[in-house]
């Protein structure tokens, strides 16, 4: 009996994938018949020979500086915005306020950085306003829940300590819990970061700015030489703001 | 009289019985030390006797006042007058020594100036001479992580000296040194004391150490004191009593407890 229904789900399973392939009008085989593949290769060798012009690249500087803005800031005010709602998140202000600033976090987190920005593009206008807006909203929620997360497993004692010798909330936060919850705050931000500015690249495809925009405008034209570059400009980005979280995160959060 | 219990029990949950009925009353400038075996009730006791704790039962008189019949406000006042040194001292791992030590004056600093602090220690050199009584004063901007057990204990100790209040109370404060250095210490906490007039009460699992250095000494023994006399008086049979089926181990040393930081990657 168990054999039989084994044999079923298989065979549902393939009659589910052959469907699919009907259904979405999906065709491997044209893919490499006909003279398809020398187009294909045409179109990536197109993409080999980047505009290495220097108005070019200058206007590259600058979305590069752009996108590099907005993932910063936009993590920047996510950590403002996050902690202070990763305080009441923590149930330090009691459990009606940690249930609504937990719903507030999951309600920003659920909804992805591409749609904040598209909501934001028409809230706010074209531009890397939108984008920093959208990455701020969205990552909010994300490292507001991490904070919340730090903010419950950090010890209480040395903040308790504070409190018996008659010192406040906020000095006890400051004193006993700050010291050992920072490198992890920071830890947190960093990594963040580094999402962020891969996130911001795409951003400028709803039309939030940056090195995103370029890419898209490029494409829609089919300029593959400077795409090209702007592709290779967003690596380097990357590759920039990579080195620089490890750095920072050994100098800080390792010592 | 200046620290007094009425007929105080302390309850955790319902199966433990920490303090059974407890009556005493302390004088200001007396010197007192608490012992007897491990589970007695000696940490419970200092920690109603600081306010840490509400007792389940009877009343509590700290420097003239009922620290539970009062406002939150008023009771913080009160006890940034009372200090007590930790067993396991509550001290952040990445904080300065300094920084530490001059956490004991938050409560007579205020906020504006307590946050001025973290930025650029303002009274490094209190902070040096309280340091300097418990020679450790090289450690001033020392990692409190980087220290041991010991000198983590004396930090704790400097701490509560900075915060000079009326009322001092010691849990197990040298249970993490060398038995010279224990006795050391415990002489220099004394001479403040005395030289202070602070009111000094100190649990001890050192029954040698206690009898040295305090004039009165406690025993407790399942929450409830079985004898409170001058250390003259304390003889053999007393101790053989109060310690009875138990064997004077030394407390493992005191741990900073250091948070691993998780570093998440994509």
């Amino acid at each position: 009996m168990k054999r039989v229904t084994n044999w079923l789900i298989l065979l549902v399973i393939l009659v589910a994938v052959f469907a699919s392939f009907g259904y979405l009008g999906v065709d491997l085989l044209r893919v490499f018949g006909g003279d398809n593949l020398s187009q294909m290769s045409a179109y990536a060798e197109r993409f080999l020979r980047p505009d290495l012009g220097t108005g070019h690249l200058r206007a590259i500087g600058y979305g590069a500086l752009e996108t590099l803005a907005m993932s910063a800031l936009g993590t920047l005010l996510a950590a403002v915005l996050g902690l202070f709602l990763a305080l009441p998140a923590a149930g330090r202000f009691g459990w009606p306020l940690a249930g609504f600033a937990r719903l507030v976090l999951n309600a920003l987190r659920a909804i992805p950085e591409l749609v904040w920005a598209a909501l934001m593009v028409l809230a706010a206008g074209l531009g890397p306003n939108a984008g920093t807006l959208a990455l701020a909203l969205h990552t909010a929620g994300v490292l507001g829940r991490l904070f919340a997360e730090a903010l419950e497993n950090t010890p209480a004692a040395p903040a308790d300590a504070i409190r018996l010798q008659g010192g406040g909330q906020i000095a006890a936060f400051c004193y006993g819990t700050l010291p050992n919850l920072w490198p992890q705050l920071l830890a947190y931000m960093l990594y963040r970061w580094e999402n962020n500015i891969r996130m911001a690249t795409i951003l400028g495809f709803v039309g939030a700015g940056g090195l995103g925009q370029m890419l898209y405008v490029s494409l829609s034209l089919f300029q593959e030489p400077q795409a090209s570059t702007v592709i290779l400009a967003m690596l380097v980005l990357v590759f920039l703001v990579d080195a620089l979280s490890v750095w920072m995160r050994q100098r800080w959060v390792r010592a | 009289m200046i620290l007094g219990l009425h007929r105080a029990s302390l309850r955790h949950g319902k199966a433990v019985q920490a303090l059974r009925n407890v009556d005493l009353e302390i004088e200001a400038g007396e010197r007192v030390a608490l012992i007897g075996p491990s589970g007695a009730g000696k940490s419970s006791l200092l920690n109603v006797l600081s306010t840490a704790i509400k007792p389940t039962e009877g009343e509590l008189r700290v420097l003239g006042e009922q620290p539970w019949n009062m406002g939150n406000r008023s009771r913080q006042r009160l006890r940034s007058r009372i200090g007590l040194v930790h067993q396991a001292p509550p001290i952040p791992g990445r904080q300065r020594v300094v920084t530490a030590v001059s956490a004991g004056r938050l409560a007579e600093w205020g906020l504006a100036r307590g946050l001025l602090n973290l930025l650029h220690p303002l009274d490094a050199e209190g902070a040096r001479k309280a340091l300097a009584e418990l020679d450790l004063a090289d450690k001033l901007f020392a990692q409190c992580g980087q220290l041991s057990g010991g000198q983590l204990q004396r930090v704790g100790i400097a701490r509560v000296l900075y915060q000079s209040p009326e009322l001092l109370l010691a849990d197990e404060p040298v249970s993490a040194m060398d038995p010279v250095l224990a006795d050391h210490t415990l002489g220099v906490l004394c001479r403040n004391a005395r030289e202070r007039n602070v009111t000094l009460v100190a649990s001890l699992h050192n029954v040698e150490l206690a009898l040295a250095h305090f004039p009165r000494v406690i025993g407790l023994r399942d929450g409830q004191v079985m004898f409170d006399c001058a250390a003259a008086d304390v003889a053999p049979e007393r101790l053989r009593a109060l310690y009875a089926n138990e064997h004077l181990v030394p407390a493992p040393a005191a741990e900073a407890d250091a948070m691993a930081v998780q570093i998440p990657r994509c």
